[in-house]
């Protein structure tokens, strides 16, 4: 159950929080899940009141909540909204964001609790920390707790990643440390471990005996929009793969943990990721595939490069798009590769993860493999969240003739409730103390371990593997389609 | 293109950025009277505005017995203005368990100007997941052909029959592929058009006793319609492929191949009014097998000759030679069309 509350947003004036956070707050007030004793105070630079704060949120609430905007609830809702302005690094800030906390302790009974979302630039994270350990704001009074739910990107590399973990270790618990990791809050997600260990048919299939590989797409048509400096630093490889696609991997690829407890789900997640075959620069070139959009064409119209784009670099050698070979090195996942693959510009937004079964054996029906294709189970984690499993279905007729049919699962549909959005379902974990949703240390530095050698093979390599060109509106390069066509396989249609 | 575009068959107009909404929002409010049901993408790309409507007229029909998404892709490349718009719509079918509506969606889309080299984009963004991709390629074939669009069609439908000069298309149409690594399979209708007159030959043959004709076989005469000589020449290929004959020459009144006996087998393509293929005859010193199309369309009359003056007369279905039946048999049909393939090896040469 989420507890009576502080919620601090440090970065309150950000994107994140108009778009996502206090919406999500929001809604899980409209739910009638928030704790009624819970006040929200925004932290940042910029010169505001509270009033001012709350006009401009209720504008966001009513773009970006799920359930629009309730007048009545938003007149309630927003009596918990404060905003606090003060520079990262100014001590007397914090000395006063400390005051202020106790004196909304002591007016809404929130208990002393406080959840410290860092939603900022990780080189802003150590300063931050430093100041809230300072005037003692990591610290919980008896019977109380102090949180910190860090954003991505959680370091650049495992260096840097090391270094961030090392400075939150030294101000907060890693039991009281939440790694935000967004797609860990979708519902699909959440649902595969349902589909895998609550279902008995899928568990004693679901190993290379019967499965032939798993392709994870995380797909989208949009460009790199106002975020080309971002974008120019991270590349695709870190921005989507390190995180969210390699827990996606890890969510498929894990075994039954001993519990449902945050550490025990952890533990096996771990496991995946330290079991992730590295790579050398060799194989680099051999199992991932790097591209990079050129002009083209989007739902009919037309796009610039991404050379092109608002500040990016001219001779930009950042991939927009990344597909890859991966093989998880255990008994359950032996010779069974993982293709992963994200991009940009690419014709059809999705995140969607495809189990392919191997094919029936060569008898019967199944003479001609050629003319009957494979299982394949769909989990869909956004959008139109579901799963399909395509089976083989004799078509009605005096002929044998067999084709692929669909059987077909929708969220939408099948529970007309509309399904949370992820930031509700974490925000409301991290104020139950619930890390299962959340990375661990050791994930994350287990993760950039493993994408590091990909970097270095790419940036710190006398002879790099090409970047390769895709038209915008494609499904990107020829070389990630050879990939696969190598091993006799292709990228599923989505 | 006419600015009078009647696009009230097309349904309801949409931005290409948010089909895949607006469609969810067709379905949200019938749900519960209606079931969508979907098990291929099929598309078909036409040229000119103004068979947008026939063609949806044409889906329609074949919705009622292929479940499918359709995707009408028209293209109007002399329109002043480059620009793409689409539409969207549901045809609906009482199934036959009669409670149920069973509906499929259909998205049209027309290009205008130039705007061709966003039809791979367009259909990509647009496809429903996993289902195979039919593509019914209206006209000749582009060239170049759209490597990256065909590369994931899994069934090409075309018409050769409709082509003016054959063998430069399906050279054209086989380099392409090649050079596209496209494993899809070539659907021809004009190959579906000669499918049941193919089937009742066949039957002909299934009789171990009149196996003697073939054995021995002299001459072929097919006799097509004006516009249906690609027909007789596939059908020409087809009798080649699969009685081994290996063609040597043509002379002014048809094609002499070399059969398995070291013969000649003379296959003669005759001018005459009437259906597409109105009569196909075989004969050699055992017998004979003759066909010929009814008046009315509907039949084959056929009769075999066997020595000894032994006559047999059979009444065999001809089929239809609509466009939409033959989509309906080809789509139906299915299958690799392998004989397909060995028929237009050999009628190469003929072409």
């Amino acid at each position: 159950m989420p507890q009576p509350c502080n919620v601090v947003i440090f970065g309150a004036s950000g994107d994140l929080t108009y778009r996502k956070l206090i919406p999500a707050l929001y809604n899980i007030a409209a739910d009638g899940d928030l704790p009624a004793a819970l006040s929200v105070v925004g932290f940042a630079r910029r010169e505001k009141s509270d009033d001012s704060f709350r006009a401009e949120l209720k504008e966001a609430v009513g773009k970006h909540s799920r359930q629009g905007l309730n007048e009545e609830l938003w007149e309630s809702f927003s009596e918990r909204l404060f905003y606090h302005r003060s520079e990262f690094g100014d001590l007397d800030g914090y000395k006063k964001l400390a005051e202020r906390l106790d004196q909304l302790d002591a007016e809404r009974n929130t208990g002393g609790n406080r959840l410290f979302y860092l939603s900022v630039a990780p080189s802003e994270f150590g300063g931050i920390l430093e100041k809230l350990a300072e005037v003692g704001l990591n610290k919980a009074r008896d019977g109380a707790w102090s949180r910190v739910i860090v954003e991505k990107p959680f370091g650049s590399d495992l260096p840097s990643a090391q270094e961030l973990n090392t400075i939150v270790d030294t101000v907060f618990q890693e039991q009281d440390t939440y790694r935000i990791d967004h797609f860990l809050g979708k519902e699909t997600a959440q649902n595969i471990m349902v589909l895998r260990f609550a279902n008995s048919i899928f568990e004693p299939i679901w190993n290379s005996r019967y499965i032939d590989h798993v392709q994870i797409t995380a797909s989208e048509p949009l460009g790199v929009e106002a975020r080309g400096p971002y974008y120019e630093s991270s590349g695709a490889l870190r921005d989507m793969v390190q995180n969210h696609l390699l827990q996606l991997l890890c969510l498929v690829a894990m075994e039954p943990p001993t519990d449902l407890k945050a550490d025990s789900v952890r533990d096996e997640k771990v496991k995946v990721v330290r079991a992730l075959r590295p790579m050398s620069p060799e194989e680099v070139g051999e199992n991932v595939v790097r591209g990079q959009y050129a002009a083209g064409a989007i739902n009919g119209k037309e796009v610039i490069a991404y050379r092109a784009e608002d500040r990016v670099s001219r001779e930009s050698m950042t991939e927009t798009y990344v597909a890859l070979k991966v093989h998880v090195d255990n008994w359950r996942w032996a010779d069974v590769p993982f293709y992963v693959r994200v991009g940009k510009r690419l014709p059809k937004g999705g995140t969607e993860i495809a189990v392919q079964f191997k094919n029936a054996p060569s008898v019967l029906f199944n003479k001609d493999a050629a003319a009957v294709g494979p299982n394949v189970l769909v989990i869909r984690i956004q959008p139109d969240e579901g799963i399909s499993l395509r089976i083989q279905a004799k078509r009605p007729g005096a002929a044998l003739r067999v084709e692929p049919v669909k059987m077909d699962f929708h969220y939408g549909t099948s529970f007309g409730k509309a399904s949370p959005e992820a930031y509700e379902r974490l925000l409301l974990d991290a104020m139950s103390g619930d890390a299962t949703l959340f990375a661990r240390r050791d994930e994350v530095e287990g993760a950039w371990r493993f994408i590091d050698r990909i970097e270095e093979a790419w940036h710190k390599n006398e002879t790099p593997p090409p970047l390769c060109e895709y038209e915008a509106g494609s499904w990107g390069p020829t070389e990630a389609d050879d990939l696969l066509a190598r091993d006799g396989r292709a990228w599923r249609r989505m | 293109m006419p600015d009078s575009l009647d696009t009230s068959a097309l349904g309801m107009p949409v931005e290409l950025g948010q089909i895949g909404r607006d469609l969810k929002k067709l379905w949200d409010r019938d749900a519960g009277a209606t079931t969508r049901a979907s098990l291929i993408n099929f598309a078909v790309h036409c040229e000119g505005s103004g068979t947008m409507s026939a063609n949806t007229e044409l889906i329609m029909e074949l919705t009622r017995e292929h479940a499918c998404r359709a995707i009408l892709i028209c293209c109007e490349p002399t329109a002043p203005e480059a620009r793409v718009r689409a539409w969207i719509n549901a045809h609906c079918h009482l199934s036959r368990a009669g409670a149920k509506q069973i509906c499929c969606e259909q998205i049209s889309f027309l290009f205008e100007g130039d705007t061709q080299n966003r039809i791979a984009n367009i259909v990509f963004s647009n496809l429903d997941s996993d289902l195979p991709l039919h593509l019914w390629w209206q006209g000749v074939f582009p060239d170049p052909i759209d490597e990256e669009l065909w590369a994931r069609v899994d069934r090409l439908i075309f018409d050769s029959q409709a082509w003016t000069s054959p063998r430069p298309q399906f050279t054209r149409l086989k380099d392409s592929l090649t050079h596209a690594n496209s494993r899809l399979t070539l659907c021809d209708l004009n190959w579906t058009r000669s499918l049941h007159l193919r089937q009742a030959l066949a039957q002909m043959f299934d009789h171990p006793e009149n196996l003697d004709v073939l054995a021995n076989l002299q001459t072929i005469t097919i006799a097509h319609a004006p516009e249906y000589r690609s027909t007789a020449i596939l059908l020409t290929g087809w009798f080649a492929a699969q009685l081994g004959l290996e063609f040597t020459r043509a002379d002014g009144t048809g094609f002499i191949f070399q059969n398995a006996v070291g013969g000649d087998t003379r296959i003669a393509i005759k001018l005459e009014a009437g259906r597409s293929i109105s009569r196909c005859e075989l004969a050699s010193d055992r017998g004979g097998v003759q066909m010929q199309r009814d008046a009315a369309g509907d039949f084959f009359r056929v009769e075999v000759r066997l020595p000894g003056d032994r006559t047999y007369h059979h009444l065999l279905p001809a089929g239809s030679n609509s466009t939409s039946s033959l989509l309906l048999e080809e789509i139906g049909g299915g299958g690799q069309h392998r004989v397909y393939l060995k028929a237009l090896a050999a009628a190469e040469p003929l072409l």
